[in-house]
């Protein structure tokens, strides 16, 4: 997809740098060539050796952080904390080589080089990726980290403090489940909306500190709630933090996975800090996703069972990220940066369950067995055999779930039908009618619903709760709402009979009309279409006015339910004559009534011209019009015909004759004061225009 | 072939329609009784069917709600 917004020429540059061809390939194998080149493992060696230390590095960085999509800014920072003074140069080099990818929108325009797609785009906000295959191989080359290993190590009887990891895999479901009680919104620079930092702040669940916890971090809920955006659990839908309309990734997913998109979405992390917590960042870098690979990149090089302390680790940071000192307090910078790295280390990666604390003169911090599997080559941990029965629903519908028994799957799970109340040890849900009705919702059955609490609950679901879910469940059987359904119509209530008889329609509106019962298209097998009507399409024009103004004839193949409705609310139907042509006419009590309901003029002049291709007749203005116009009047008048409008329009142009005419009632008719007619008629007489008295 | 076609029964489709559909006739004169949703409500087709406007939808499932129900919707 990337290479397709290549012009010709950097494509060619590219699978040149790649394949290294001898003869030229054809244009349209260039891509198919490149893909190939790029799924084979010895030649990304191969190109990977090729490049700098520091262009192996950004790609260990990737392979490392795993995630494939960086900012080029966080890129560059890393590869100069690394030690890299060559600035874009390896970027640039990963680039040609065709071992990283610009991320661009749709751009028509085919991209010619990258230093022009770099200088175009916000430069440091310009993000980049790789693909998996190539973050892979190059994960294990040496980044030439020091060992920050203290020399003497506590004992190795002492045995470490290490989390579950499950707390914000908890919290995440959490603030999915804020989030769906309202969306949090954010203004054009990107910031949270008040109130709804307020509810993140406030809430009692996701303001607290995790039950395990080390250090208290400040704005833990908006943390979670970057996270979950991180990790596409929530979704932006018109500048609204929402969850997304697809659930992320499949239902069973082990702890470790959970966790490594976690790790993941470290990158995404721009908008809050470990000392700081929330704060708006425009167009900014964040030192936050930089420092926390490094951090635990460093922690990586210990060897395995050291101790590292987080005061060597800030001192490095301090010595080598170009970008932190800048973003620390004021006292954070007054110990270089220790209680930064601390909070983030123990109350962010702790928690995570990566690394692992000794409380023995001062904090002694190393990545525990499931963080060296990640970033040092350690041993894959086996999941640990989780605890199936861990649920108790009580009679009050409020549920117990033990932590050590709760998964991921389960944890979600729960999360769609029960709401979390409290995280702890042993962390409490309540069944409500309202979480019932959103499980119902996102498809899960009252059935399933109670399989998955007798599964894993330690005795069956209490008769009482049974009852409550049950009747939560009948409520919404009460009102069905189709969004978008496909209504069929019959010619006679006997063929809907019929169809209903096959198990053609399922629901029977009236008496001609029915839909199937999950709203969509009936099966045209035993079918025939005489009228189609798209009810998000412009109204049809499906009525004929008579010349009467009052009579409307419906055609029938292009009616429809909507005029069916409306048209009763303007005009009387008019009894059947045998014609099939169905017909309605317009009454001053008709529009009178059309009048109360709400209809103005306007409207029915739209609706007229919608339907019947012109305004409201001029017989229905009457009856719109007529009781609000003022009075009519009815007079005796002297009226002056004249043969033709030429003299017509003399006699109203010329002032001699025009101050004698009262009114003009027609093209050759005019109203006359009795008064004056002997002096019109001598003007007339004097122009030769005869005038005869009838 | 055109005996079968003939005898295949001949039909109107109106697509994409939004449609609320009630338990009974109370529920919906209770739903008509609500000026909000009546606004939105462009005829019923029969005791129990309500028409809505094209494109309210969501401001129906929003009155429902706020009014206590539940709704099942289909198509979302």
């Amino acid at each position: 997809m990337a290479l397709d917004g290549y012009s010709e020429n950097l494509r060619r540059s590219v699978a040149g740098a790649i394949l290294k061809p001898r003869n030229p390939i054809p244009l349209e194998e260039v891509t198919e060539r490149i893909l190939a080149a790029l799924a084979n493992p010895p030649v990304v060696d191969r190109r990977i050796a090729e490049q700098s230390a520091p262009g192996r590095a950004a790609l260990a960085i990737l392979g490392q952080s795993r995630q494939p999509i960086w900012k080029v800014g966080h890129l560059l920072t890393m590869l100069a904390a690394l030690g890299s003074t060559e600035g874009f140069a390896p970027i640039q080099s990963l680039l040609d080589a065709g071992l990283l990818f610009p991320v661009r929108g749709f751009e028509s325009s085919p991209l010619a080089g990258f230093q022009l797609w770099f200088g175009q785009e916000p430069r440091l906000n310009a993000e980049v990726f790789t693909l998996p295959g190539i973050a892979e191989r190059a994960k294990g080359d040496p980044l030439g980290l020091p060992n920050l290993a203290i020399s003497d190590g506590p004992p190795k009887s002492i045995v470490p403090r290490l989390a579950d990891a499950l707390e914000w895999p908890l919290r995440l479901a959490a603030v999915g489940q804020l989030v769906a009680d309202g969306a949090m919104r954010t203004t054009q620079t990107r910031a949270l909306f008040k109130r709804d930092l307020q509810r993140l702040q406030t809430h009692e669940l996701l303001a607290a500190a995790p039950a395990d916890h080390i250090v208290v971090l400040p704005d833990i809920g908006v943390l979670t709630l970057f996270w979950a955006l991180g990790t596409e659990q929530l979704a932006v839908v018109d500048g609204e933090l929402t969850l997304p309309k697809v659930a992320r990734g499949p239902a069973n997913r082990p702890l470790a996975d959970e966790l490594v998109t976690l790790l993941a979405a470290l990158s995404t992390l721009e908008a809050w800090d470990p000392l700081l917590g929330y704060r708006v960042i425009e167009n900014q870098l964040s030192a936050l996703p930089s420092s926390a690979i490094l951090l635990l990149l460093l922690l990586a090089a210990a060897p395995a069972g050291d101790w590292c302390q987080a005061a060597q680790l800030a001192a490095w940071l301090w010595e080598h990220h170009p970008a932190w000192q800048n973003g620390l307090t004021a006292e954070a910078q007054q110990q270089r940066g220790t209680p930064w790295v601390e909070s983030l280390l123990l109350g962010v990666f702790y928690p995570l369950g990566i690394v692992e604390v000794i409380e023995r003169e001062g904090r002694l911090i190393r990545l525990s067995p499931f963080g060296r599997s990640l970033f040092a080559g350690g041993a894959k941990v086996p999941d640990t055999p989780a605890f199936l029965q861990t649920l108790m629903v009580q009679p009050n519908a409020e549920i117990i779930a033990y932590r050590q028994g709760l998964t991921p799957t389960l944890i979600a799970r729960l999360s769609r039908f029960a709401r979390w109340r409290s995280l702890g040890p042993a962390c409490t849900l309540e069944l409500t009618a309202e979480q019932t009705y959103r499980g119902l919702e996102s498809g899960l059955t009252l059935a399933g619903m109670v399989q998955t609490l007798n599964q894993h609950g330690v005795r069956p679901v209490h008769a009482a709760v049974m009852d409550l879910l049950q009747r939560w469940a009948d409520k919404r059987e009460r009102i069905t709402v189709y969004s978008s359904a496909t209504l069929v119509e019959f010619l006679s209530p006997a063929d809907l009979d019929v169809a209903i008889s096959r198990g053609m329609i399922a629901v029977r509106i009236t008496d001609r009309i029915g839909l199937c019962a999950d709203g969509a298209d009936p099966d045209y097998k035993n079918l025939r279409l005489i009228g189609n009507r798209d009810y998000e399409a412009k109204p049809t024009k499906c009525i004929a006015v008579d010349d009467d103004g009052v009579t409307l004839n419906l055609d029938p193949g292009q009616t429809d339910l909507l005029l069916e409705a409306e048209i009763g609310r303007l005009a009387e139907p008019i009894p059947s004559d045998g014609n099939s042509v169905r017909r309605f006419r317009l009454t001053p009590e008709s529009l009178r009534r059309a009048a109360q309901s709400g209809f103005k003029l306007d409207d029915l002049d739209v609706w007229f011209a919608a339907r019947t291709g012109a305004v409201l007749p001029a017989a229905g203005r009457m009856f719109l019009l007529g009781p609000t116009a003022p009075s009519s009047l009815a007079t005796k008048r002297l009226v002056l015909q004249v043969p033709n409008p030429e003299i017509a329009d003399g006699l109203m142009q010329w002032p001699t004759t025009k101050d004698c005419i009262e009114d003009r009632l027609g093209p050759t008719a005019f109203a006359i004061e009795e008064s004056k007619l002997p002096a019109l008629r001598e003007i007339l007489e004097s122009l030769a225009v005869k005038v005869e008295f009838a | 072939m055109s005996q079968a076609i003939a005898a295949r029964m001949a039909v109107k489709l109106h697509r994409r329609v939004c449609l609320v559909m009630t338990e009974d006739a109370v529920l919906a004169e209770e739903l008509l009784a609500r000026k909000k949703l009546a606004g939105e409500v462009l005829g019923r087709l029969s005791e129990r069917a309500l028409l809505i406007r094209p494109g309210r939808i969501e401001a129906v499932l929003d009155e429902l709600i706020k009014m206590g129900h539940t709704p099942q919707v289909i198509g979302k």
